[in-house]
């Protein structure tokens, strides 16, 4: 039996005061086991990203709660949660984001060394090489194309080895042939490192890749 | 539709830069354009007030009366002119209430029958009359004297007529030495203070029927060709106010540089602030450009922008300085004896304005070529917006303009560049510590580890060594305001120990001790417990010919000089004081050349000259060169054989021109000698006995003048304090802004390290360190620059030995700091609360 990484009870999430208050988000529950992909699929405005901010702990819920590996993060204050992101999540951006003042190597090392991993360099060198990109790591972000730049947010956000990952629509800004050998970087090495994988996307390809679909639609799932 | 664009929908959508922007230059141009009105204002007051000023059309004079010849040769001339005329001879001498048998120094102004021409005399009871004996106020204060006392000047006793109240030929009257007397010319020959040799100004004033410009000339040309001594002047109204005006000129014009370092902060301000406002409307640039508006058009619209934002500023600016000027007019007509009135005359004191504008619109250049050289089409495909380059060579208009606009607001093309020199120098210094220190950052973070020494400070120092110009402007930006407040202080001390009182100064200066009285007075000194020192002959001379080649007389016309030039004449049309000794006083230093051997000139070779090191210059005279005087009548040669500085603020009876004692001491000459600080009653009992004694010898007040100069100067230090805190305040706006920016910019990045673990305090770490490390650096240099700069002016100028005063550096670094820190804080605080979740939104 495989164990549960996340748990979502009737999750709640609004924008807005009073009368233009637009609720999102109305009473979400999901479970993912660990080591599962799942690809969060729905139309334009459905909420997708709400909810991954939610769940990686980068904006606060109305209601309902969320525990992963057995710890409840909407319960915990912001220091609390700065820390527990740090170690065990990671996240793909679709705009890449990457610190525009440190090299790409630098990039990858900052997680490690904010947790004070030890071997911090090695580690970050073997994954820029994994992701390709061991020539690149003295550059800065803006001598990197889109491609690679995603590629380094990939090392970056493996890096600490999380037990979860979010990713945004990462081949979102790529055109379609590297959005493909991205992803494929990705799956490959979610599947070495056998990580829990919440990636929302519009592509119904890449929807197929992952173990599970869900679909959110009117503020829940379907 | 451009209109709609760069006006009414940029002001809505970006009213943070549009009130930086207009903060920046409001604070930038205030200072300068507030001189400017204040200076005009006095200027103008200046020359309506020149006839009454000089009181006549014009005034033909020397230090010496004309001899009958030369009164001869004017008297043909002005034949030819329907006028009126009288004569004015001014001289310093003592006044003895004969009730009390109090004595002090007076400047005596003997007046003929018609006197004034021009402007008039208030008193408090009769009205005036040249035939009577009048004092100002300033000694009746003194004194608490009014009509019918009497008062023994020289050998005659007259009993006084009343107090003038209000004298409007007397501009700057904090300049005076003394308080002034108004005596009848015709008794000046009884009271023996008309000996030969005695100091004084001999004027004889016209009133011409016609006194236009062109007959003014005519006299000039002709009374130059009658009388060719150089020791003769002829003054016109304008030129005297001039002389009143040469302080104040001199004192606004070093204003209005200090105010022009405000300027140009804010000027880098606002290149800063254009620059990344133009990044971030290049895409709807782009857009508006492919939809058909060319390129140039694009460029208008931005002049035009920034053309309505100046006038904005200029407007309020000229609205607000009425006010404060109103607040400035009553301080400045006390010190400056004008009345200045409460209106300002704004139009006239416009005229800077669009040379400002100029300057202005030129640090923009750069930016406007570079947009001009950005690729629009292909933009509008590219992941990251660039403007294009631009080039050094860009910023050439402005370097070019900002040098001529130093020359002009100096009035002199020497301090200009003196100080457009300073203003490179602090430049490239700035720029080459931004590169050396960028440079060494990134040696010292060569490995991969970024926990050198914390997380925190490693980022920070990433961000150092990775962020190009605009590093180095923030950091020029801060690095100026702090030279320039540093400076200040420095010049501030040097100021302070300068005209401080200090025991080893004169107390008296005494002047016109004839060579027979010398021995007598000076047992008459001994005898009154205050034995005089310094005692120094003084011989009138002219200097003829330099190595064989005559000096001639510049006919100079009505026309724009600058201070150099018209320090240039003075020295050369009037005749010049020397001495002879065979020492050097503690107030000189040679800087070239040998000292006199000893023993003084003997028969059969030249006597050695030792000039001062500024009269060289201007004289064009070097080591080696023959120079031939005329003392008296009859030519002097000497050789010069030492070139020395003089610091002239010690009150020390000091020379341009010291000859080798030997063969000049058989020439007419007076003595010089002061008496050193010491009791009161026993200062005023010499003054008292001298008088009596000896009434053509005078004293000035040492002690008084630096008195009067100390208010001088204290006033133009706390003008000049006033306009560097404004620069100050710019520097902030710019620190603000640039630190804004910055954050801003990075706001992404901010949030991405939240997201990544930082925790807040983390990240305002981080911030600090970054802004902090830059802050300090660029703030040690100012406060080191500015220092240094003193020193040299300290040199320079006041002859000082180089000194540290740790007060002084340590007192604006904290202050600094504060502030520094504080804007920082304050433009961190909203991007250290970034919210990550922002990061997955897309634009
Ligand atoms: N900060 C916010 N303030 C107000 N409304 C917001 C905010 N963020 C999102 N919304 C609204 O919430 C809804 C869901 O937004 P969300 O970004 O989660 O959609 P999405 O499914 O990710 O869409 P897409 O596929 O276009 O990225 C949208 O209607 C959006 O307008
Ligand atoms: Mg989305």
């Amino acid at each position: 039996m495989s164990e549960l990484t996340v748990v979502v009870e009737n999750l709640r999430k609004g924008y807005g005061p009073g009368d233009a208050r637009v609720e999102v988000l109305r009473g979400v529950s999901l479970q993912i086991q660990k080591g599962e992909t799942v690809a969060l699929v729905g139309k334009s405005g459905s909420g997708k990203s709400t909810l991954l901010s939610l769940l990686a702990g980068l904006d606060q819920a109305d209601a309902g709660t969320i525990t992963i590996a057995n710890r409840n993060i909407t319960s915990m204050d912001e220091g609390e949660l700065t820390q527990f992101r740090a170690a065990n999540m990671g996240i793909v951006f679709q705009q890449f984001h990457l610190v525009s003042t440190l090299t790409a190597l630098e990039n990858v090392l900052l997680p490690l060394e904010l947790l004070r991993r030890p071997r911090a360099s090695e580690t970050a060198r073997s994954l820029l090489e994994a992701v390709g990109l061991s020539h690149r790591s003295h550059h800065l972000p803006s001598q990197l194309s889109g491609g690679e730049s995603q590629r380094v947010a990939i090392a970056r956000a493996l890096a600490i080895n999380p037990s979860i990952l979010f990713a945004d629509e990462p081949s979102g800004n790529l055109d379609e042939e590297t959005g493909e050998k991205v992803m494929d970087l990705l799956f490959r090495m979610v599947e070495a490192t056998g990580t829990t994988l919440v990636l929302v996307t519009h592509d119904p390809e890449l929807a197929r890749r992952c173990g599970r679909v869900v679909h959110l639609e009117h503020g829940g799932l379907a | 539709m451009i209109l709609k664009f760069f006006f009414r929908k940029e002001l809505k959508r970006y009213p943070f830069f549009f009130l930086l922007l207009f903060t920046t230059l409001l604070l930038g141009t205030l200072g300068l354009v507030g001189i400017s009105v204040v200076s005009s204002e006095v200027q103008q007051k200046l020359r309506q007030s020149a006839n009454e000023l000089l009181t006549s059309d014009l005034a033909v004079s020397a230090r010496r009366e004309l001899f009958p010849a030369e009164q001869e040769a004017l008297q043909k001339i002005f034949l030819k002119y329907p006028h009126g005329h009288y004569k004015i001879i001014d001289l310093y001498s003592m006044v003895t209430n004969v009730a009390t048998g109090v004595s002090r120094l007076v400047e005596i102004r003997a007046t003929g029958t018609g006197f004034p021409f021009y402007g008039r005399l208030e008193t408090d009871g009769d009205p005036f009359q040249s035939e009577r004996l009048f004092i100002s106020d300033d000694l009746r204060n003194l004194w608490g004297i009014g009509a019918g006392v009497s008062l023994k000047i020289g050998t005659l006793t007259l009993p006084t007529a009343g107090v003038v109240t209000h004298d409007s030929s007397q501009g700057l009257r904090g300049f005076s030495l003394a308080p002034r007397i108004y005596f009848p010319l015709n008794r000046l020959e009884e009271t023996g203070l008309l000996k030969p040799g005695a100091t004084g100004s001999f004027a004889y004033h016209y009133k011409l029927v016609d006194p236009s410009e062109e007959v003014l000339r005519e006299i000039k040309l002709e009374v130059y060709a009658a009388i060719p001594d150089s020791a003769v002047k002829i003054t016109f109204p304008q030129d005297t106010s001039d002389q009143t005006a040469r302080v104040t000129n001199t004192l606004t014009n070093f204003m209005a540089l200090a105010a022009l370092i405000g300027l140009i902060l804010s000027l880098v301000g606002v290149f800063y602030l254009y620059q990344s406002h133009l990044l971030a409307r290049l895409r709807d640039l782009c857009l508006l450009n492919l939809y058909g508006l060319s390129k140039l058009k694009l460029v208008g619209g931005i002049i035009a922008q920034f053309s309505a934002v100046f006038a904005l500023v200029m407007t309020v600016e000229l609205l607000l300085i009425p006010v404060i000027y109103r607040l400035l007019a009553p301080v400045l007509s006390r010190n400056l004896g004008l009345d200045l009135g409460t209106q300002v005359n704004l139009l006239g004191a416009a005229r800077e304005i669009p040379l400002l504008f100029v300057l202005s619109l030129l640090i923009l250049t750069p930016l406007l070529l570079g947009l001009l050289r950005t690729p629009m089409g292909l933009q509008l495909k590219a992941q990251k917006l660039a403007l294009g380059r631009f080039r050094f060579f860009d910023f050439l208009p402005f370097g070019f303009a900002l040098w001529i606009f130093s020359g002009y607001l100096a009035r002199s093309f020497k301090t200009g560049n003196i100080f457009f020199g300073s203003l490179i120098l602090v430049f490239l210094v700035s720029t080459a510590i931004v590169k050396l220190g960028q440079w060494l950052l990134r040696r010292f973070i060569q490995g991969d580890g970024l926990l050198t020494p914390t997380i925190e400070c490693g980022v920070a120092l990433r961000g150092l060594t990775r962020s190009g110009h605009k590093l180095t402007l923030s950091f020029l930006s801060l690095a100026v305001g702090a030279t320039l407040i540093s400076l200040i202080l420095q010049l501030d001390k040097m100021i302070l120990t300068e005209f401080a009182f200090d025991a080893k100064k004169p107390s008296l200066f005494i002047f016109d001790i004839q060579e027979e009285q010398l021995e007598p007075f000076q047992g008459l000194a001994q005898a009154n417990a205050s034995p005089l020192a310094f005692v120094t002959p003084m011989i009138r001379a002219r200097l003829e010919a330099v190595n064989g080649k005559k000096f001639e007389r510049k006919k100079k016309d009505f026309d724009f000089r600058s201070r150099e030039e018209d320090e240039d004449t003075r020295l050369r049309n009037n005749g010049l004081n020397l001495t002879y000794r065979s020492y050097l006083t503690d107030s000189e230093r040679i800087v070239s050349g040998e000292p006199f051997p000893a023993g003084g000139a003997p028969e059969g070779r030249l006597s050695y000259v030792s000039i001062e090191k500024r009269w060289s210059e201007r004289m064009n005279v070097r080591l080696g060169d023959r120079l031939t005087f005329d003392v008296q009548g009859v030519p002097f040669d000497g050789v010069v054989r030492n070139i020395k500085e003089i610091k002239w603020t010690s009150f020390y009876p000091n020379f341009f021109v010291t000859i080798e004692p030997g063969q000049i001491d058989a020439a007419p000459k007076t003595f010089l000698a002061i008496l050193p600080q010491g009791p009161l009653p026993v200062k005023l009992s010499l003054q008292r006995k001298t008088i009596e004694a000896f009434p053509n010898i005078s004293f000035i007040d040492v002690g008084e003048l630096v008195a009067k100069l100390s208010v001088l100067f204290e006033r133009s230090r706390q003008a000049i304090e006033i306009i560097s805190w404004l620069s100050l305040a710019v520097g902030l706006v710019i620190l603000y802004g640039l630190s804004h920016d910055q954050v801003y910019r990075r706001y992404y990045d901010l949030a991405l390290m939240k997201s990544l673990g930082f925790s807040s305090r983390q990240l305002l770490l981080n911030l600090l360190y970054e802004f902090g490390a830059l802050f300090f650096a660029a703030m040690s240099l100012g406060l080191f620059l500015g220092w240094l700069i003193a020193q040299l002016i300290g040199r320079e100028v006041f002859k000082l030995p180089v000194s540290v005063d740790w007060a002084r550096v340590f007192y604006p670094a904290i202050l600094l700091s504060i502030l520094c820190l504080a804007t920082i804080f304050l433009s961190s605080w909203r991007a250290v609360r970034a919210k990550p979740r922002e990061l997955l939104s897309d634009s």
